[in-house]
């Protein structure tokens, strides 16, 4: 096992575990797991997976599902919008 | 209503009585009425900007997509500042749930073609620039001729569909993209431009695999945001016409107006990106 740090943003809040602080919650995966894995974890929709970041850097959308977490890294999450 | 001519602007004292429409065309290119010196004075004063950065506002063409929430303040702020032309595209009417956040429209141009109600405004609001309102869906060629002869593009649309299309288009002709988004209480904003190699677009961004999601109708938005994201969107577009600043490329701005949250994160460039790439 190891711990990372989850961020949430704006209308994805909800999804974050008891225990968050703000938007931020500590949690301990598996060695391995990828970003759609750990966001599956916690019950985000796969459909508003889209904007990712790890230590505030983008990830391309082909490496949500291929992208391993490691320890000690912040995995960043806003949703999705086109609204005008 | 005319262009702004080309050259740089000089001041020019003593005018009297000048009528305030039209004025650049009165004076020969490189120089600035007194009208005009007054109108953006605030401007001239600024230092890092100046007469110079207002010449070559006056000289810019600038193209909108979208006159509602977003492109309301957008344009009233690039007409405002003295952008030379503006080509305002939108095929839609002003409706009543528009006017609580698309503050170009009022009560009176209720059923009006968005770019005509935005055009009268911004005529009144400064009558020395040009601007051409196109009430349609912009096929692919025209899409590509117009974005061809602006200087910048401001995303102001409302769907995916559109982001991408406008996206490709301006990455095609080397164009720069200012891309902003708002909905409930959250918004993005950033700047795409093609003409720097290491510049992400907006399909780095996003996969076009994406589905239309949520709309403003059906989740709402809270009316300032859109001034905020708009705002930003206009001052990047003024810094990009006037080569004034760093432009908000490679990174993108998210508010959380709920918590008042303003982060600034990392983008890259995708090498396997289908369309920059």
């Amino acid at each position: 096992m190891m711990r990372i740090k989850l961020k949430l943003f704006a209308s994805l809040g909800q999804y974050l575990p008891p225990g968050a602080k703000q938007n931020i919650a500590e949690l301990d995966i598996s060695e391995g797991m990828t970003i759609a894995a750990v966001l599956g974890k916690v019950g985000v929709p796969r459909e508003l997976v889209k904007l990712v970041f790890i230590d505030g850097i983008h990830q391309f959308p082909q490496d949500i599902d291929n992208r391993a977490l490691e320890s000690g890294e912040t995995l960043a999450v806003w949703p999705p919008v086109a609204g005008g | 209503m005319h262009g702004g001519e080309k050259g740089k602007l000089m001041v020019v004292t003593g005018s009297k009585s000048l009528p305030e429409q039209n004025t650049f065309a009165q004076f020969p290119p490189g120089q600035l009425s007194e009208n005009q010196s007054t109108r953006y004075s605030r401007h001239i004063a600024l230092s890092r900007f100046g007469l110079k950065g207002q010449g070559r506002l006056s000289d810019s063409r600038v193209l909108i997509i979208g006159i509602g929430g977003l492109g309301s303040p957008i344009a009233i702020y690039l007409a405002a500042a003295g952008v030379g032309h503006l080509v305002l595209a939108d095929f839609d009417r002003v409706e009543l749930s528009n006017l609580q956040r698309q503050i170009i429209h009022t009560t009176h141009d209720l059923a009006r073609l968005k770019v005509e109600s935005a055009r009268d405004h911004l005529a009144a609001l400064n009558p020395d620039i040009r601007i051409t309102p196109l009430a349609r869906v912009l096929d692919e060629e025209e899409l590509f001729s117009e974005v061809s002869q602006a200087d910048v593009i401001v995303d102001a649309t409302d769907n995916f569909e559109s982001r991408f299309e406008l996206n490709r288009v301006c990455v095609q002709t080397k164009t720069p993209l200012v891309s902003g988004a708002a909905i409930r209480m959250e918004g993005q904003v950033t700047v795409f431009d093609a003409r720097r190699e290491d510049s992400p677009c907006y399909r780095c961004l996003y996969s076009d695999e994406i589905e239309e999601g949520e709309t403003c109708a059906q989740v709402g938005v809270l009316s300032p945001l859109l001034g905020i994201i708009g705002g930003i969107q206009a001052t990047e577009t003024l810094k990009i016409l006037t080569s004034t600043g760093d432009a908000l490329i490679g990174r993108v701005i998210f508010l959380d107006a709920f918590g008042m949250e303003l982060r600034t994160m990392k983008l890259r460039r995708d090498p396997s990106c289908p369309v920059c790439g």
